[in-house]
């Protein structure tokens, strides 16, 4: 059986955030609850970006690294998002387009809550592995812009991001454990979207169930692995992270109810496995299908890592849908990572005071879902978009929608 | 078991994860929110209150749980 995984990683988080705190006094929420949320920023998309441009912007460096072999070998295109433009057109369309991928390639959007990007994952890992052609690839972008609902505690975690994983048989960043994957599914009204803008669903049922699947994923791992075990098997854990705080109280549920372990212990087994992996989403917010993902980043930028180390990975999808599964990475994952300084460039943001954020909201929402034709104003928050773009590498946004078609352009130094 | 020995559980776990509580703040209809229980403490609540009673509830029979007396009703359900 030839090595499947992950060969590159980034993530696009954006070129705004808002400081949490300062949202919470904004709104006058209760400050009790911020503790809870463990978060001290969240990425906020502009008003010209979408899922497809965040997409793209994640996935550009990697394609940009591929040599002309190499790229000629990606033969497959999954985007996971809950951020859907069209009913039937599906965005990978445009993120394949404006990538520059071959026409010799597979592509197609798929759903399931914050589970989409690993079912997209694990399909592409299932081609990768049943191809008898070395060098084939899969493109993996998870990419989700939430439409923050303003005066609710779902507000401040609802962050915006993209992270991009390319699947092949040089694992670098990440090789798969083959045939270690845990599932548990099944029907459950925790949290939906019922219409673009809206989010509903209960918070508690959703924490019950996130529980419940972990646990459940778990088992059915540890049903197909021999000897595996919740503290001893992992080295590190990354987990789907809506916010860090609702990571903390299942690992240490999980842990007290299986485990028996004292509170001060479960302190210290998440600050060892778990905290390097919700740094970056403690900056970033939910971002959906692709944080699990973002979580995974973390953690190999974060962590110690000096010799091959096994990583525990829950992901989750109300609905709902989960999976646990493994991978083995070493210090040539962390510097891979490293290397693409998604640390950087989220210090790199701009941070937006409350009022500037409510105006990008108010922008934001001008383009409804269904909208056949609107031209995006590219010169509104121009100490935005003009300036910040002028120094950063290229990035796509959004000039206009003609006859329901998206129309995007390159944004970069004297544009 | 009787509804005062549920109530007993419920309450003990509750001034477990909020220990500025004291047991005679704690009433039927009261919900754990206004008794300053954040979702991660609603949630140790109800998960080491099944397991100190030994009952397994689905969570979507949780969902509409808004006061203590109705999450009692539903633990009632299973012990």
């Amino acid at each position: 059986m030839k090595p499947v995984g992950i060969e590159a990683v980034n993530a696009y988080c954006g070129e705004t955030c808002i400081d949490v705190p300062a949202l919470f006094a904004a709104r006058d929420l209760d400050d009790a609850r911020m503790d809870n949320l463990m978060m001290a920023r969240k990425s906020v998309a502009l008003h010209c970006e979408d899922a497809v441009s965040f997409a793209v912007n994640a996935a550009q460096p990697i394609v940009d690294s591929l040599t002309e072999d190499q790229l000629a070998g990606v033969e497959l295109l999954i985007v996971g998002t809950e951020s859907g433009i069209d009913f039937g057109k599906s965005l990978a369309t445009y993120v394949h387009h404006h990538l520059g991928l071959p026409r010799s390639c597979r592509l197609f959007e798929i759903k399931q809550a914050c589970y989409s990007g690993t079912a997209a994952m694990q399909m592409a890992a299932a081609v990768v592995a049943a191809s008898p052609r070395e060098g084939t690839r899969a493109l993996v972008i998870s990419s989700d812009v939430a439409r923050p609902v303003p005066h609710t505690y779902v507000e401040p975690s609802q962050g915006a991001g993209a992270v991009a994983v390319l699947i092949g048989d040089a694992p670098v960043v990440a090789e798969f454990d083959h045939g270690a994957n845990g599932f548990h599914s099944y029907e459950v009204m925790d949290t939906c979207r019922p219409t673009p803008e809206a989010e509903a669903g209960d918070v508690d049922l959703s924490l019950l169930t996130y529980i419940d699947c972990l646990q459940g994923a778990f088992g059915d791992y540890a049903d197909k692995v021999d000897g595996a075990d919740l503290l001893d098997t992992f080295d590190l854990l990354a987990m789907h992270t809506p916010f860090p705080g609702m990571v903390k109280g299942a690992h240490r549920t999980v842990l007290r109810r299986t485990k028996r372990l004292d509170p001060a212990s479960i302190d210290a087994d998440f600050d060892r496995r778990l905290a390097p992996s919700v740094r970056y989403p403690g900056q970033v917010g939910n971002i959906y299908a692709g944080t699990v993902f973002l979580a995974l980043a973390s953690a190999l930028d974060n962590a110690p890592i000096d010799r091959e180390t096994r990583v525990g990975i829950f992901s989750y999808g109300s609905g709902c849908s989960s999976e646990f599964y493994s991978a083995v990475v070493s210090p040539a994952s962390q510097r891979a990572v490293r290397a693409m300084g998604i640390q950087e460039a989220l210090d790199a943001r701009y941070r937006l005071p409350v009022e500037e954020y409510d105006e990008l909201l108010s922008a934001t929402a001008e383009l409804a879902f269904g909208t056949r034709d609107h031209t995006m104003d590219l010169d509104r928050f121009p100490h935005i978009l003009r300036e910040r773009f002028a120094s950063a590498r290229p990035r796509l946004v959004l000039e206009a929608v003609r006859d329901y078609h998206r129309e995007y352009t390159w944004l970069e130094a004297g544009r | 078991m009787t509804d005062e020995e549920i109530f007993t559980v419920v309450r003990r776990n509750l001034m477990e994860v909020v220990p500025e509580l004291e047991d005679a703040d704690i009433r039927l209809e009261h919900s754990m929110r206004e008794l300053g229980a954040n979702s991660i403490d609603r949630m140790d609540v109800v998960i080491a209150s099944q397991e100190d009673l030994g009952i397994t509830v689905p969570s979507s029979q949780l969902a509409s749980v808004d006061d203590i007396a109705s999450l009692l009703e539903v633990f009632g359900r299973h012990v």
